[in-house]
Protein backbone atom coordinates (compact mmCIF):
# COMPACT_ATOMS: atom_id res chain seq x y z
CA UNK A 1 0.00 0.00 0.00
CA UNK A 2 1.46 3.29 -0.86
CA UNK A 3 -0.20 5.10 1.55
CA UNK A 4 1.84 3.46 4.47
CA UNK A 5 4.84 5.52 2.53
CA UNK A 6 3.16 9.25 2.27
CA UNK A 7 4.95 11.65 2.97
CA UNK A 8 3.78 14.88 4.44
CA UNK A 9 4.53 16.91 1.04
CA UNK A 10 2.49 14.21 -0.85
CA UNK A 11 -0.42 14.71 1.03
CA UNK A 12 -0.56 18.69 0.73
CA UNK A 13 -3.14 19.22 -1.51
CA UNK A 14 -5.35 16.66 0.02
CA UNK A 15 -5.83 18.48 3.55
CA UNK A 16 -8.52 21.65 2.38
CA UNK A 17 -10.70 19.28 0.35
CA UNK A 18 -10.45 16.82 3.08
CA UNK A 19 -11.82 19.39 6.01
CA UNK A 20 -14.58 20.51 3.52
CA UNK A 21 -15.22 17.17 2.65
CA UNK A 22 -14.74 17.65 -1.05
CA UNK A 23 -12.50 14.51 -1.29
CA UNK A 24 -12.62 11.07 -2.44
CA UNK A 25 -13.24 7.96 -0.83
CA UNK A 26 -9.87 6.84 -1.94
CA UNK A 27 -7.75 9.64 -0.93
CA UNK A 28 -9.72 10.26 2.00
CA UNK A 29 -8.48 6.88 2.83
CA UNK A 30 -5.12 7.33 2.34
CA UNK A 31 -5.32 11.06 4.03
CA UNK A 32 -6.79 9.20 7.30
CA UNK A 33 -3.97 6.89 7.49
CA UNK A 34 -1.25 9.22 7.42
CA UNK A 35 -2.74 11.06 10.26
CA UNK A 36 -2.79 8.42 12.07
CA UNK A 37 0.91 7.86 11.82
CA UNK A 38 2.11 11.94 11.74
CA UNK A 39 1.24 14.31 14.64
CA UNK A 40 2.46 17.02 12.76
CA UNK A 41 0.32 16.64 10.04
CA UNK A 42 -2.77 15.92 12.85
CA UNK A 43 -1.77 19.44 14.64
CA UNK A 44 -1.69 21.25 11.02
CA UNK A 45 -5.27 19.62 9.99
CA UNK A 46 -6.53 20.52 13.29
CA UNK A 47 -5.36 24.31 12.68
CA UNK A 48 -6.71 24.42 9.49
CA UNK A 49 -10.04 22.72 10.10
CA UNK A 50 -10.85 24.74 13.70
CA UNK A 51 -10.54 27.97 11.39
CA UNK A 52 -13.00 26.62 8.79
CA UNK A 53 -15.27 25.59 11.72
CA UNK A 54 -15.24 28.88 13.45
CA UNK A 55 -16.05 30.76 10.59
CA UNK A 56 -19.03 28.66 9.50
CA UNK A 57 -20.14 28.81 13.41
CA UNK A 58 -19.83 32.45 12.99
CA UNK A 59 -21.24 32.63 9.26
CA UNK A 60 -24.30 34.54 10.83
CA UNK A 61 -22.71 36.89 13.25
CA UNK A 62 -20.03 37.55 10.17
CA UNK A 63 -23.26 38.57 8.20
CA UNK A 64 -24.85 40.54 9.83
CA UNK A 65 -25.97 43.67 8.50
CA UNK A 66 -27.93 44.52 5.40
CA UNK A 67 -27.13 46.50 2.32
CA UNK A 68 -28.50 49.82 2.03
CA UNK A 69 -31.86 50.62 1.61
CA UNK A 70 -30.71 52.87 -1.55
CA UNK A 71 -28.74 50.46 -2.68
CA UNK A 72 -31.48 48.37 -2.69
CA UNK A 73 -33.61 50.55 -4.35
CA UNK A 74 -30.77 51.55 -7.22
CA UNK A 75 -30.10 47.92 -8.21
CA UNK A 76 -34.11 47.34 -8.62
CA UNK A 77 -33.37 50.61 -10.56
CA UNK A 78 -30.77 48.82 -12.91
CA UNK A 79 -32.98 46.42 -13.83
CA UNK A 80 -35.50 49.10 -15.80
CA UNK A 81 -32.72 50.91 -17.21
CA UNK A 82 -31.10 47.86 -18.82
CA UNK A 83 -34.58 46.83 -20.10
CA UNK A 84 -35.71 49.70 -22.92
CA UNK A 85 -33.56 50.09 -25.85
CA UNK A 86 -30.39 50.75 -24.47
CA UNK A 87 -27.52 49.20 -26.04
CA UNK A 88 -24.25 47.79 -24.57
CA UNK A 89 -21.46 49.58 -23.66
CA UNK A 90 -19.32 47.49 -25.85
CA UNK A 91 -21.54 47.88 -28.61
CA UNK A 92 -20.32 50.18 -31.33
CA UNK A 93 -23.52 52.95 -32.28
CA UNK A 94 -24.59 52.65 -35.32
CA UNK A 95 -24.44 49.25 -37.01
CA UNK A 96 -26.55 46.17 -36.24
CA UNK A 97 -25.15 45.00 -33.33
CA UNK A 98 -26.36 47.80 -30.91
CA UNK A 99 -29.81 46.83 -31.62
CA UNK A 100 -28.74 43.11 -30.24
CA UNK A 101 -29.82 44.24 -26.32
CA UNK A 102 -33.61 45.28 -25.36
CA UNK A 103 -37.02 43.91 -25.72
CA UNK A 104 -39.09 43.91 -28.95
CA UNK A 105 -39.98 47.78 -27.97
CA UNK A 106 -36.62 48.57 -27.63
CA UNK A 107 -35.35 47.25 -30.73
CA UNK A 108 -37.97 49.15 -32.56
CA UNK A 109 -36.53 52.33 -30.36
CA UNK A 110 -32.97 51.33 -31.46
CA UNK A 111 -33.18 51.10 -35.11
CA UNK A 112 -34.83 54.60 -35.47
CA UNK A 113 -32.45 56.21 -33.06
CA UNK A 114 -29.26 54.94 -35.32
CA UNK A 115 -31.38 56.56 -38.31
CA UNK A 116 -32.28 59.98 -36.98
CA UNK A 117 -28.96 59.70 -34.56
CA UNK A 118 -26.53 59.58 -38.22
CA UNK A 119 -28.48 62.39 -40.14
CA UNK A 120 -29.09 64.47 -37.03
CA UNK A 121 -24.95 64.15 -36.07
CA UNK A 122 -24.54 64.87 -39.45
CA UNK A 123 -24.95 68.54 -39.34
CA UNK A 124 -24.92 68.42 -35.60
CA UNK A 125 -21.67 67.57 -34.90
CA UNK A 126 -19.81 70.51 -36.31
CA UNK A 127 -21.69 72.85 -33.99
CA UNK A 128 -19.72 74.41 -31.20
CA UNK A 129 -21.10 75.29 -27.39
CA UNK A 130 -20.96 78.88 -28.37
CA UNK A 131 -23.07 78.06 -31.68
CA UNK A 132 -25.69 76.12 -29.54
CA UNK A 133 -28.21 78.97 -29.63
CA UNK A 134 -28.47 78.38 -33.85
CA UNK A 135 -30.13 75.19 -32.43
CA UNK A 136 -32.50 76.29 -29.91
CA UNK A 137 -33.73 78.33 -32.48
CA UNK A 138 -34.41 75.46 -34.90
CA UNK A 139 -35.89 73.75 -31.42
CA UNK A 140 -39.73 74.65 -32.98
CA UNK A 141 -39.11 73.71 -35.86
CA UNK A 142 -37.98 70.17 -34.54
CA UNK A 143 -40.53 69.84 -32.22
CA UNK A 144 -42.41 67.32 -34.42
CA UNK A 145 -39.76 65.52 -35.30
CA UNK A 146 -38.74 65.51 -31.56
CA UNK A 147 -42.12 64.31 -30.64
CA UNK A 148 -41.10 60.77 -32.52
CA UNK A 149 -37.36 60.48 -31.71
CA UNK A 150 -35.81 60.60 -28.29
CA UNK A 151 -32.67 61.01 -30.09
CA UNK A 152 -33.44 64.62 -31.30
CA UNK A 153 -34.96 65.35 -27.68
CA UNK A 154 -31.61 64.35 -26.44
CA UNK A 155 -30.10 66.77 -29.06
CA UNK A 156 -31.83 69.66 -28.25
CA UNK A 157 -31.98 69.05 -24.40
CA UNK A 158 -27.94 68.67 -24.60
CA UNK A 159 -27.59 71.96 -26.53
CA UNK A 160 -29.77 73.89 -24.09
CA UNK A 161 -27.55 72.33 -21.22
CA UNK A 162 -24.54 74.25 -22.56
CA UNK A 163 -26.57 77.44 -23.24
CA UNK A 164 -27.66 77.51 -20.19
CA UNK A 165 -24.53 76.59 -18.35
CA UNK A 166 -22.35 79.01 -20.77
CA UNK A 167 -24.98 81.78 -19.13
CA UNK A 168 -24.38 80.73 -15.64
CA UNK A 169 -20.68 81.14 -16.52
CA UNK A 170 -21.65 84.69 -16.86
CA UNK A 171 -24.43 85.04 -14.37
CA UNK A 172 -23.17 82.94 -11.57
CA UNK A 173 -25.75 82.41 -10.44
CA UNK A 174 -25.87 80.11 -7.17
CA UNK A 175 -29.78 78.87 -5.92
CA UNK A 176 -30.42 76.67 -2.65
CA UNK A 177 -32.48 73.56 -2.93
CA UNK A 178 -35.50 75.93 -1.42
CA UNK A 179 -35.49 78.45 -3.95
CA UNK A 180 -35.19 75.80 -6.69
CA UNK A 181 -37.88 73.55 -4.89
CA UNK A 182 -40.31 76.62 -4.44
CA UNK A 183 -40.13 77.57 -8.38
CA UNK A 184 -40.79 73.93 -9.40
CA UNK A 185 -43.69 74.23 -7.73
CA UNK A 186 -45.17 77.79 -8.72
CA UNK A 187 -43.68 77.22 -12.23
CA UNK A 188 -44.96 73.74 -13.02
CA UNK A 189 -46.70 72.58 -10.36
CA UNK A 190 -44.85 70.51 -9.43
CA UNK A 191 -44.01 69.68 -5.58
CA UNK A 192 -40.58 67.93 -5.56
CA UNK A 193 -37.98 67.30 -3.22
CA UNK A 194 -34.70 67.25 -4.83
CA UNK A 195 -31.98 64.31 -4.42
CA UNK A 196 -31.53 64.19 -0.47
CA UNK A 197 -27.74 63.60 0.00
CA UNK A 198 -26.76 64.61 -3.43
CA UNK A 199 -23.35 65.42 -1.96
CA UNK A 200 -22.37 62.57 -1.39
CA UNK A 201 -23.14 61.59 -5.20
CA UNK A 202 -20.77 64.33 -5.49
CA UNK A 203 -23.63 66.43 -7.12
CA UNK A 204 -23.86 70.45 -6.41
CA UNK A 205 -27.06 72.27 -7.15
CA UNK A 206 -26.01 75.40 -9.02
CA UNK A 207 -29.88 76.24 -9.61
CA UNK A 208 -33.30 76.50 -11.89
CA UNK A 209 -34.41 77.97 -15.46
CA UNK A 210 -37.77 77.33 -17.13
CA UNK A 211 -36.53 75.90 -20.66
CA UNK A 212 -38.73 76.63 -23.79
CA UNK A 213 -39.21 73.59 -25.31
CA UNK A 214 -41.48 72.87 -28.59
CA UNK A 215 -44.45 74.93 -27.58
CA UNK A 216 -44.31 74.44 -24.05
CA UNK A 217 -42.10 75.28 -20.86
CA UNK A 218 -39.82 72.47 -19.45
CA UNK A 219 -38.29 72.56 -16.62
CA UNK A 220 -34.18 73.09 -16.20
CA UNK A 221 -32.13 71.78 -13.07
CA UNK A 222 -28.37 72.24 -13.26
CA UNK A 223 -25.76 70.52 -11.18
CA UNK A 224 -22.15 70.24 -10.94
CA UNK A 225 -21.17 66.40 -10.31
CA UNK A 226 -17.29 66.18 -9.23
CA UNK A 227 -17.38 69.96 -10.79
CA UNK A 228 -18.54 69.30 -14.12
CA UNK A 229 -21.58 70.55 -15.73
CA UNK A 230 -25.14 68.14 -15.41
CA UNK A 231 -28.49 68.87 -16.12
CA UNK A 232 -31.46 67.49 -15.26
CA UNK A 233 -34.70 68.44 -17.48
CA UNK A 234 -38.45 67.44 -16.42
CA UNK A 235 -41.11 67.52 -19.26
CA UNK A 236 -44.37 67.48 -18.10
CA UNK A 237 -46.75 65.63 -19.10
CA UNK A 238 -45.21 63.57 -21.70
CA UNK A 239 -44.59 59.69 -21.41
CA UNK A 240 -41.38 58.32 -23.30
CA UNK A 241 -39.99 54.86 -23.32
CA UNK A 242 -36.74 54.78 -21.38
CA UNK A 243 -33.19 55.52 -23.14
CA UNK A 244 -29.89 56.33 -23.18
CA UNK A 245 -28.67 58.63 -25.93
CA UNK A 246 -25.53 59.65 -27.16
CA UNK A 247 -25.66 63.21 -28.73
CA UNK A 248 -23.27 66.68 -29.14
CA UNK A 249 -20.49 64.49 -27.32
CA UNK A 250 -22.95 64.24 -23.82
CA UNK A 251 -24.68 61.41 -22.81
CA UNK A 252 -28.86 61.55 -22.10
CA UNK A 253 -30.31 59.01 -19.98
CA UNK A 254 -34.35 59.35 -20.67
CA UNK A 255 -37.15 58.08 -18.59
CA UNK A 256 -40.82 58.91 -16.94
CA UNK A 257 -41.93 58.90 -13.99
CA UNK A 258 -45.99 58.91 -13.51
CA UNK A 259 -46.37 61.24 -16.49
CA UNK A 260 -43.28 63.29 -16.41
CA UNK A 261 -40.32 62.71 -18.57
CA UNK A 262 -36.79 63.38 -17.01
CA UNK A 263 -33.87 63.60 -19.12
CA UNK A 264 -30.30 63.91 -17.51
CA UNK A 265 -27.58 65.40 -19.79
CA UNK A 266 -23.59 65.06 -18.79
CA UNK A 267 -20.39 65.03 -20.27
CA UNK A 268 -19.83 61.90 -18.05
CA UNK A 269 -19.29 58.21 -19.15
CA UNK A 270 -21.85 56.53 -20.04
CA UNK A 271 -22.11 53.95 -17.45
CA UNK A 272 -21.87 57.44 -15.02
CA UNK A 273 -24.25 58.84 -16.11
CA UNK A 274 -26.83 55.37 -15.81
CA UNK A 275 -26.04 55.13 -12.19
CA UNK A 276 -26.62 59.08 -12.45
CA UNK A 277 -30.04 58.83 -13.50
CA UNK A 278 -30.44 55.88 -11.24
CA UNK A 279 -29.74 57.91 -8.51
CA UNK A 280 -32.06 60.64 -9.15
CA UNK A 281 -35.00 58.44 -9.98
CA UNK A 282 -35.10 56.63 -7.00
CA UNK A 283 -34.33 59.86 -4.98
CA UNK A 284 -36.98 62.04 -6.26
CA UNK A 285 -39.90 59.50 -6.14
CA UNK B 1 -28.80 35.72 -29.82
CA UNK B 2 -31.19 38.19 -27.61
CA UNK B 3 -33.23 39.08 -30.72
CA UNK B 4 -34.18 35.96 -32.54
CA UNK B 5 -35.62 34.65 -28.94
CA UNK B 6 -37.61 38.10 -28.33
CA UNK B 7 -39.07 37.33 -31.85
CA UNK B 8 -40.17 33.33 -31.09
CA UNK B 9 -41.69 33.81 -27.37
CA UNK B 10 -44.42 35.97 -26.66
CA UNK B 11 -43.97 38.96 -25.02
CA UNK B 12 -45.98 38.14 -21.72
CA UNK B 13 -44.07 34.63 -20.95
CA UNK B 14 -40.67 36.58 -21.47
CA UNK B 15 -41.56 39.36 -19.38
CA UNK B 16 -42.95 37.43 -16.57
CA UNK B 17 -39.10 35.55 -16.99
CA UNK B 18 -37.32 38.71 -17.33
CA UNK B 19 -39.14 40.01 -13.74
CA UNK B 20 -38.46 37.08 -12.07
CA UNK B 21 -34.96 36.74 -13.03
CA UNK B 22 -34.54 40.24 -11.71
CA UNK B 23 -36.24 39.53 -8.35
CA UNK B 24 -34.05 35.99 -7.86
CA UNK B 25 -31.23 38.51 -8.76
CA UNK B 26 -31.97 41.15 -6.45
CA UNK B 27 -32.46 38.87 -3.71
CA UNK B 28 -28.57 38.34 -3.44
CA UNK B 29 -28.01 42.70 -2.83
CA UNK B 30 -27.48 41.77 0.82
CA UNK B 31 -24.70 38.81 0.12
CA UNK B 32 -23.32 40.35 -2.87
CA UNK B 33 -23.23 44.08 -0.64
CA UNK B 34 -21.41 41.69 2.59
CA UNK B 35 -19.04 40.59 0.03
CA UNK B 36 -18.00 43.68 -1.64
CA UNK B 37 -17.53 45.09 1.85
CA UNK B 38 -14.68 42.56 2.47
CA UNK B 39 -13.46 43.51 -1.18
CA UNK B 40 -13.07 47.15 -0.58
CA UNK B 41 -13.50 47.40 2.98
CA UNK B 42 -15.19 50.65 2.16
CA UNK B 43 -18.91 51.20 2.37
CA UNK B 44 -19.16 53.34 -0.64
CA UNK B 45 -16.96 52.16 -2.44
CA UNK B 46 -19.54 48.31 -2.04
CA UNK B 47 -22.23 50.17 -3.02
CA UNK B 48 -20.47 51.29 -6.39
CA UNK B 49 -19.55 48.05 -7.10
CA UNK B 50 -22.75 46.55 -6.40
CA UNK B 51 -24.68 48.66 -8.19
CA UNK B 52 -22.00 47.82 -11.34
CA UNK B 53 -22.34 44.02 -11.00
CA UNK B 54 -26.57 44.49 -11.10
CA UNK B 55 -26.39 47.02 -14.19
CA UNK B 56 -24.07 44.65 -15.84
CA UNK B 57 -25.96 41.44 -15.06
CA UNK B 58 -29.42 42.88 -15.83
CA UNK B 59 -27.48 43.95 -19.33
CA UNK B 60 -26.34 40.48 -19.91
CA UNK B 61 -28.74 38.81 -18.62
CA UNK B 62 -29.70 37.05 -22.10
CA UNK B 63 -26.10 34.98 -21.38
CA UNK B 64 -26.96 33.90 -18.23
CA UNK B 65 -27.66 30.13 -18.85
CA UNK B 66 -31.26 29.01 -16.65
CA UNK B 67 -31.19 26.09 -14.44
CA UNK B 68 -27.20 27.17 -13.33
CA UNK B 69 -26.23 29.13 -10.31
CA UNK B 70 -27.40 32.89 -10.56
CA UNK B 71 -25.66 33.86 -7.40
CA UNK B 72 -22.29 32.44 -8.48
CA UNK B 73 -22.76 34.06 -12.17
CA UNK B 74 -23.35 37.56 -9.84
CA UNK B 75 -20.82 36.47 -8.29
CA UNK B 76 -18.38 36.37 -10.73
CA UNK B 77 -19.81 39.89 -12.37
CA UNK B 78 -18.94 41.45 -8.90
CA UNK B 79 -15.37 39.33 -9.27
CA UNK B 80 -14.66 40.71 -12.59
CA UNK B 81 -15.65 43.87 -12.33
CA UNK B 82 -13.54 44.22 -8.91
CA UNK B 83 -10.73 43.34 -10.16
CA UNK B 84 -10.77 45.43 -13.47
CA UNK B 85 -11.44 48.13 -10.79
CA UNK B 86 -8.18 47.43 -9.43
CA UNK B 87 -6.71 47.14 -12.71
CA UNK B 88 -7.71 50.70 -13.50
CA UNK B 89 -5.95 51.41 -9.97
CA UNK B 90 -2.88 50.07 -11.11
CA UNK B 91 -2.69 51.90 -14.03
CA UNK B 92 -3.29 55.34 -12.24
CA UNK B 93 -0.19 54.10 -10.14
CA UNK B 94 -1.30 52.68 -6.94
CA UNK B 95 0.15 49.44 -5.70
CA UNK B 96 -1.92 46.17 -5.53
CA UNK B 97 -0.16 43.20 -4.11
CA UNK B 98 -2.20 40.50 -5.52
CA UNK B 99 0.18 39.41 -7.84
CA UNK B 100 3.15 39.12 -4.89
CA UNK B 101 0.40 36.89 -2.73
CA UNK B 102 -0.29 35.42 -5.85
CA UNK B 103 3.11 33.81 -5.94
CA UNK B 104 3.06 33.82 -2.34
CA UNK B 105 0.22 31.24 -2.45
CA UNK B 106 2.17 28.95 -4.44
CA UNK B 107 5.01 28.16 -2.11
CA UNK B 108 3.94 25.49 0.60
CA UNK B 109 2.34 26.69 3.52
CA UNK B 110 2.30 24.03 6.15
CA UNK B 111 4.95 24.44 8.73
CA UNK B 112 5.69 27.66 8.73
CA UNK B 113 4.17 27.80 12.81
CA UNK B 114 5.59 24.49 13.51
CA UNK B 115 3.54 21.94 14.70
CA UNK B 116 0.09 22.99 16.80
CA UNK B 117 -1.57 21.03 19.28
CA UNK B 118 -5.06 20.27 18.76
CA UNK B 119 -6.61 21.20 22.15
CA UNK B 120 -5.44 24.86 21.36
CA UNK B 121 -6.75 24.75 18.30
CA UNK B 122 -10.11 24.21 19.74
CA UNK B 123 -9.81 27.54 22.01
CA UNK B 124 -9.59 29.29 18.87
CA UNK B 125 -13.49 29.12 19.42
CA UNK B 126 -12.92 31.88 21.80
CA UNK B 127 -12.15 34.65 19.60
CA UNK B 128 -14.74 37.36 19.62
CA UNK B 129 -16.56 37.65 16.42
CA UNK B 130 -15.38 41.27 16.18
CA UNK B 131 -12.35 40.11 16.27
CA UNK B 132 -12.66 37.30 13.98
CA UNK B 133 -13.92 39.66 11.48
CA UNK B 134 -11.00 42.21 11.95
CA UNK B 135 -8.46 38.96 11.43
CA UNK B 136 -9.87 38.25 8.13
CA UNK B 137 -10.19 41.81 7.21
CA UNK B 138 -6.40 41.94 7.61
CA UNK B 139 -5.76 39.14 5.25
CA UNK B 140 -4.70 40.13 1.93
CA UNK B 141 -6.68 40.05 -0.50
CA UNK B 142 -6.14 36.85 -2.55
CA UNK B 143 -6.83 34.70 0.52
CA UNK B 144 -9.62 36.82 2.13
CA UNK B 145 -11.75 36.17 -0.87
CA UNK B 146 -10.73 32.22 -0.80
CA UNK B 147 -11.73 32.00 2.66
CA UNK B 148 -14.80 34.05 2.63
CA UNK B 149 -16.21 32.59 -0.66
CA UNK B 150 -16.03 29.08 0.71
CA UNK B 151 -16.25 29.49 4.37
CA UNK B 152 -18.75 32.38 4.58
CA UNK B 153 -20.80 32.03 1.26
CA UNK B 154 -20.10 28.76 0.72
CA UNK B 155 -19.01 28.67 -2.94
CA UNK B 156 -17.87 25.45 -4.32
CA UNK B 157 -14.38 24.88 -5.48
CA UNK B 158 -15.42 25.43 -8.98
CA UNK B 159 -17.67 28.15 -8.56
CA UNK B 160 -14.73 29.98 -7.04
CA UNK B 161 -12.01 29.47 -9.85
CA UNK B 162 -14.35 30.99 -12.06
CA UNK B 163 -15.16 33.86 -9.94
CA UNK B 164 -11.45 34.64 -8.91
CA UNK B 165 -10.46 33.55 -12.43
CA UNK B 166 -7.97 30.96 -11.02
CA UNK B 167 -7.28 27.60 -11.17
CA UNK B 168 -9.21 24.98 -8.55
CA UNK B 169 -5.87 24.03 -7.57
CA UNK B 170 -5.11 27.42 -6.69
CA UNK B 171 -8.41 28.45 -5.41
CA UNK B 172 -7.24 25.26 -2.92
CA UNK B 173 -4.06 26.66 -1.60
CA UNK B 174 -5.14 29.78 -1.25
CA UNK B 175 -7.89 28.84 1.45
CA UNK B 176 -5.67 26.39 2.71
CA UNK B 177 -2.85 29.43 3.37
CA UNK B 178 -5.76 31.91 4.14
CA UNK B 179 -7.20 29.58 7.16
CA UNK B 180 -3.30 28.98 8.59
CA UNK B 181 -3.08 32.75 8.76
CA UNK B 182 -6.48 33.36 10.55
CA UNK B 183 -5.26 30.81 12.65
CA UNK B 184 -2.00 32.21 13.56
CA UNK B 185 -3.42 35.56 13.83
CA UNK B 186 -6.26 34.34 16.39
CA UNK B 187 -3.56 32.34 18.20
CA UNK B 188 -1.70 35.93 18.73
CA UNK B 189 -4.77 37.15 19.92
CA UNK B 190 -5.28 34.84 22.80
CA UNK B 191 -1.36 34.27 24.12
CA UNK B 192 -3.13 32.54 27.32
CA UNK B 193 -3.74 29.82 24.94
CA UNK B 194 -0.70 29.80 22.84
Amino acid sequence: MPSNHSSCASIDSLVTPFIDGELNPVDRQLIEQHLSRCGACRSRVAAEQSVHELMQERKTALCHGHAPAILRSRCAAAARFSTAGTKPASASSGNADSAAVGNAVGNAIVGKRVRFGRRAWAWMAPLSAAASLVVIVGGAFLYQATAESSHLLAAELAADHMKCFAMNAVLGTHQSAETVQSSMAAGFGWNMRLPAGAEREGLELVGSRPCLYGEGKIAHIMYRHNGEPLSLFMLPRTVRPEQLVETLGHECAIWSSQDRTFVLVSRESRADVEKLAQYVDVAMR
Amino acid sequence: MPIGRAKKASPDVESRARLAFEAEALASVDSLYRTALRLTRVPADAEDLVQETYLKAFRAADRFQPGTNLRAWLFTILHNTARNRARDRAREGLTVDSEAVDQAADTPSYGLSGPVPTPEALLLREALTPELRAAVDELPDAFRQAVWLRDVEEFSYAEIAEMLNIPVGTVMSRISRGRRMLFDRLQHLNPVHA
